[in-house]
């Protein structure tokens, strides 16, 4: 085999170089301050955990995805954080047990996963979130998904969809009004999730077919759901959805999914995905859960984290608010450079008097007090 | 959003069922799209917002998946080998019958030799092959090819293969013999997930159209 470039990198893995890594620094921040602002703590878990820990408040295939290693001082098998969503649970329920509820926590930081496929290879993402740890009602669900919208919309993204769906619906239909038997709920719930209409009637599962029709822009969608006749089942869940977007901005696009489980794997009665125009995946999932406390209970909580690296190579606006760079020739005066750059410019000082201005990228020069556009 | 519509469908074996099809929901290919000679990729449409693009089948799954085509026509043959997470396969088109089936020399088929714990098989299907014979605890090692799987027995490339059947004729002409049915195939409208989500002012409507044709021609049937 001949040798490969030693400078190449891993496949899923890249850098991030100008202006991607501004742009990725400035959704961080914009997000953070939105989260600071509506009285969110920041915490910041290491990369690094016991893997039982991490795995043991992990749902579904995600602990298949761990990057695992042996640590040489315990002995003990370590893991990459894959989601860092677990790592504030453990926070909450342990280090911070015995703080007041509600809790609100934020987070912001690169997780990895250990395989990677076709539709998204990356193995490595930017996690921005937040969580309210000690409530699922509505309240908590509205103030979560506000606050989502909010944290894109400072960011400059425009043409939010907010998609909520009903994670445990079929669970919760399935032992009243709708029976399953509980071997038949993965099936019915694939063909749910593939939107197979066909697919439901083979398994004979026909009651669920109403749920189908009922996605969709949220007032069309809703009024479907509210003809199914389960049993009263649904009404309050409806009633709740009713009141999560009555609050919600009128430029957010809003629609109903009611079976979607993809991506909510540990989700209870409430769940949200977040798209923009222009970027072709989802930008984030939020919705209501429970976290295991490790003692054999669990503590409820409401929470949603943004995957933003999709919006790296996307114009947003607002920029990136510079008024330009520019140059500082040498012997320029200090002080004047020191005023520009408390008002937004960006300078760069010559270090030689060869240093050329345009191939650097500057937009203008300084001349004494004035700045001269190139 | 005026963004153009790409609609996928694929060469061969389902085109020319899916063509009637389309034509059922409203949707028309610019005469170009049936001249023989024309090698664009590409076709415009009676639809002002909707383009046809004609792939192989398989890249029909991936266009739509990655959300480069929005909606598309595949066999679910595709679908179940992709298991892409965000495609929707909201409606069985009752087309392009076959079935996937696990084939091998006549001479060998039969009898109740044990089964080995690894058999090579020759397959444009691994993922589907693999799954299949692992729920029956044997590793299949796949030998990926892309068409002419009925040569690989004979040339001791593989002795199973696993492929599309539909009269099972050129698996006889090639002295193999169907010894197993993995699933069934028909053709299925595929969407992608995030694009239903934000465009489903379009696309609600033409999964809702193509629902209907499937139901009307089911009830015919």
């Amino acid at each position: 085999m001949s040798e490969t470039n030693p400078d190449i990198l891993p496949a899923g893995l890249a850098d991030l170089l100008p202006p991607r890594a501004e742009q990725a620094a400035r959704l961080t921040r914009n997000a953070m301050d939105v989260f600071a602002g509506h009285g969110y703590d920041r915490v910041s878990p290491p990369l690094v955990e016991y893997e039982r820990s991490l795995a043991s408040r992990m749902q579904g295939t995600g602990r298949q995805h761990l990057f695992r290693m042996v640590d040489p001082t315990s002995m003990r098998t370590l893991a990459i954080r894959s989601d860092i969503t677990v790592q504030v649970g453990r926070v909450a329920t342990t280090l911070m047990a015995s703080a007041p509820r509600p809790l609100r926590l934020s987070y912001a930081g690169q997780v990895l996963r250990i395989a990677s496929d076709q539709l998204a290879p990356e193995r490595e993402r930017l996690q921005i979130g937040a969580e309210l740890i000690g409530h699922d009602n509505i309240a908590a669900a509205q103030e979560v998904v506000r606050i989502a919208i909010e944290a894109l919309s400072q960011a400059g993204v425009s043409g939010i969809t907010v998609d909520l769906t009903l994670p445990d619906l079929v669970d919760t239909l399935a032992g009243t009004a709708f029976p399953l038997v509980p071997t038949e709920i993965s099936s019915v719930r694939r063909e749910l999730d593939m939107k197979d209409a066909g697919g439901l009637t083979a398994l004979g599962a026909d009651a669920y077919l109403p749920l189908l029709y009922a996605m969709g822009p949220f007032e069309v969608a809703i009024t479907a759901l509210a003809a199914i006749d389960a049993g009263g089942v649904l009404a309050s869940r409806i009633s709740a959805l009713r009141q999560i977007v009555a609050g919600l901005p009128d430029d957010v696009t809003v629609t109903l999914d009611p079976t979607e489980r993809h991506g909510f794997e540990y989700q209870s009665w409430f769940g949200f995905s977040l798209y923009a125009e222009g970027c072709a995946g989802v930008l984030g999932r939020g919705g209501t859960y429970a976290i295991p406390d490790g003692k054999g209970g669990e503590e409820v909580a409401t929470g949603f984290s943004l995957y933003p690296d999709g919006l790296l190579d996307m114009e947003l606006n607002g920029g990136d608010g510079s008024a330009g760079k520019l140059f500082l020739p040498l012997g320029h005066d200090r002080a004047v450079a020191a005023r520009l750059r408390a008002i937004g410019w960006r300078t760069l000082a010559a270090l030689t008097d060869s240093d050329d201005a345009v191939a650097l990228g500057c937009t203008h020069r300084l001349d004494g007090n004035e700045t001269i556009q190139l | 959003m005026a963004d153009t519509l790409i609609f996928a469908i694929p060469k061969g074996r389902i085109l020319d069922d899916a063509l009637p099809v389309l034509a059922r929901v409203g949707i028309e290919p610019a005469p170009e799209f049936h001249d023989p000679k024309n090698r664009s990729l590409r076709f415009r449409t009676n639809r002002a917002d909707m383009d046809i693009i004609r792939v192989r089948a398989f890249d029909v799954a991936t266009f739509v998946a990655h959300g480069a085509a929005q909606i598309g026509i595949v066999g679910s043959d595709v679908i179940d080998e992709f298991d892409y997470s965000d495609l929707y396969a909201p409606v069985d088109l009752n087309f392009g019958h076959c079935r996937l089936s696990v084939a091998e020399p006549v001479d060998e088929a039969g009898g109740h030799q044990p089964r080995p714990s690894h058999i090579r098989v020759a397959t444009k299907y691994p993922n589907i092959t693999r799954r299949h014979f692992e729920r029956q605890g044997v590793q299949a090692e796949c030998v990926k090819l892309n068409g002419a799987m009925e040569l690989a027995p004979s040339l001791g490339l593989a002795r199973q293969i696993v492929d599309l059947v539909e009269s099972g004729r050129t698996l006889k002409d090639n002295g193999l013999v169907e010894t197993e049915v993995i699933t069934q195939v028909s053709a299925r409208l595929i969407i992608n997930r995030a694009a239903l989500k934000k465009d489903h002012a379009r696309l609600g409507p033409l999964m809702s159209a193509f629902r209907d044709l499937a139901a009307e021609q089911r009830q015919a049937a």
